[in-house]
């Protein structure tokens, strides 16, 4: 295991099957602190599946992640996200029972930072209620940060598709992570969405945090991405920077040629 | 307005304080109100559990009857005092619902249903079958009233005051559970545990916190049921009364904590007014249930809630 200081996530040899289908097979690469990286590939390529991976979703079969040098991989999600790593999901997955607003759809994500007791909860209101003043600021400040001001008060279910994804943004920065996951964030983004997401994904690099981004639209990618992954039946196809994955003729054939979105590449 | 808005609850308190002055000076009356106060108990704690938590429990009596049988034979058959008796059984259901927890919660919806059906069944033969200390199924006699310090609650009123007292400390815990970062995880549970864990929470370790407390305002309110009976039986504590529990959170509307008050008010206050129907008790209370189940999904407090904001509006 060769770990640099500079690599945030080290995925080293990862296979999964399911039920005799292989999904993942040997994929390995590194993400460098710092960097929005890609994940591209066909439908069925296995790039959900290595987010799930390294989320602690799912197990991997053989190989191991490793995050600043600490083997994750095999660890519970709750684990996982106590380390640092958060993520979205490529269907909106909002907590909507009991009428949970916005607000307290973000307010979630500072479970981390709250660690919430019964004990506690019951006997010690003063400085509960102290903390979570401080959480709500905060809350509200990651709101406006992504674009949902004066939306606290609505019901997840009141917002436009392209607001959910941001509200899930919102409750995975407001985890305080060192590395995102997002899975296909931009997809049902319209043209205008789309450039004001592509802003907000630079802005949050700026701001250190590292993010790991499995996406089909290629403007996004193109736009953003330090480097990208290409992955096909499983297979770590190519890897490289923008201009050398759009020059690859196997990406192209695999990939960029059949969705049509090779003229994305400049 | 908004005074009242924000205040009504007092109203709730006065009713409940000069309730027994007024009309009540019966144990007849206060004895209505004091099954209310036990019930509200029972349904709020299983309220936190499923309601908040998701997790559905068809055999939440199982800890009213631990509650109920540990005051009953601590006091009855070894003299210990109440107290000691009443937090003796909120010890074992807590530790009993911490052990049981893990591998129980660990099921979801039909089969965590069964097991917890389950469950209560196996209390429910346990008391049977333990006849030396249980009374078996001819039941448990000669409790004592409850006291406290050598202070008794023999007096009626008294026992009445103090039951209330509790249901007080239980709904204002709740609602300070719901109303905080806890609840929210909770809520987080309930709506996606997958999602949940991906933000920290280990959620068998909170399903098990919530259960255990459930299974503690259960058993708390089992105790108080026994010393104020002064005999218990098995059939107190089957699978119907946790199911009779099931109905009042849906029929006072799940997942609100006041829901849940008003459902087992309703529930154990509607027989009194229909005992002339008493024959067709059971019909009544089935054709109230579906009726509210089909008009109005979010039960008695949803109701509540849209005729106050009626009210409101047309005040404006």
């Amino acid at each position: 295991m060769m770990v640099q200081n500079s690599d945030i996530l080290n995925i080293e040899n990862i296979t999964k099957t399911f039920e005799g289908v292989r999904a993942l097979e040997n994929v390995d690469f590194r993400v460098k602190k710092g960097q929005i990286k890609a994940l591209i590939g066909p439908n069925g390529a296995g790039k959900t599946t290595l987010l799930n991976v390294t989320s602690g979703l799912l197990k991997p079969d053989n190989g191991s992640i490793y995050m600043n040098g600490q083997k994750i991989s095999g660890m519970t999600p709750d684990k996982i996200a106590f380390l640092g790593i958060s993520r979205t999901f490529q269907l909106v997955r909002l907590f909507t029972i009991n009428n949970a607003t916005v607000l307290d759809n973000v307010l979630l994500g500072a479970h981390k930072q709250l660690k919430p007791d019964i004990i506690g909860t019951i006997f010690r209101r003063g400085s509960l209620n102290k903390k979570e003043r401080e959480v709500k600021d905060k809350a509200l400040e990651i709101l406006s940060f992504v674009g949902l001001e004066g939306k606290e008060k609505f019901l997840p279910g009141a917002l436009s598709f392209g607001n959910q994804r941001l509200l899930e943004l919102a409750r995975s920065l407001m985890t305080e992570p060192q590395m995102l996951l997002l899975d296909e964030p931009a997809s049902g983004l319209n043209d205008a969405e789309v450039d004001g997401f592509i802003k907000l994904l630079l802005n949050i690099r700026d701001r250190g945090i590292t993010i790991l981004l499995v996406e089909h639209n290629m403007k996004v990618v193109m736009n953003i991405a330090d480097d990208i992954v290409v992955l096909d039946f499983g297979k770590k196809l190519a890897e490289g920077t923008p201009s050398q994955i759009c020059a690859n003729q196997q990406v192209i054939e695999a990939y960029l040629g059949t969705y049509g979105s090779a003229q994305e590449c400049v | 307005m908004n005074a009242l808005k924000r205040y009504w609850w007092l109203f709730l308190i006065l009713f409940v304080i000069v309730y027994p002055l007024t009309f009540g000076d019966s144990p007849y009356k206060t004895g209505i109100l004091v099954f209310v106060g036990i019930y509200i108990m029972l349904a709020v704690g299983l309220d936190l559990l499923m309601g908040y938590g998701g997790q559905i429990s068809v055999g939440h009596a199982a800890f009213f009857a631990i509650g109920a049988y540990t005051s009953g034979i601590m006091t009855a058959r070894y003299g210990i005092p109440p107290m000691i008796a009443m937090t003796s059984g909120m010890f074992i259901s807590a530790v009993l619902a911490w052990a049981t927890g893990r591998p129980v919660l660990a099921l979801k919806e039909y089969y965590l249903a069964m097991a917890t059906l389950a469950f209560n069944e196996i209390i429910f033969t346990l008391i049977i079958g333990l006849e030396k200390f249980t009374g078996g199924a001819s039941g448990l006699r000669d409790i004592p009233p409850f006291s406290v310090f050598g202070f008794s609650f023999e007096n009626h009123i008294l026992y009445y005051y103090f039951v209330w007292f509790v249901v007080f400390l239980v709904i204002a815990s709740s609602i300070a559970v719901v109303k905080s970062p806890f609840g929210r995880t909770l809520i987080a549970i309930h709506s996606d545990e997958q999602a949940a864990r991906h933000f920290g929470i280990n959620s068998p370790k909170y399903k098990t916190s919530v259960f255990i407390l459930a299974a503690i305002y259960a058993s708390l309110a089992g105790s108080l049921y026994s010393h104020y009976m002064g005999f218990i039986a098995p059939d107190d504590f089957g699978v119907m009364t946790s199911i009779n529990i099931l109905v009042m959170l849906f029929l006072g509307g799940i997942g609100t904590i006041y829901g849940p008050v008003l459902g087992a008010a309703f529930l154990k206050i509607l027989p009194e007014i229909t005992y002339q129907f008493q024959d067709y008790e059971l019909l009544i209370n089935g054709i109230i249930l579906i009726v509210v189940l089909v008009f109005m999904p979010k039960g008695l407090y949803g109701v509540l809630i849209s005729l106050g904001k009626f009210i409101f509006r047309r005040a404006r």
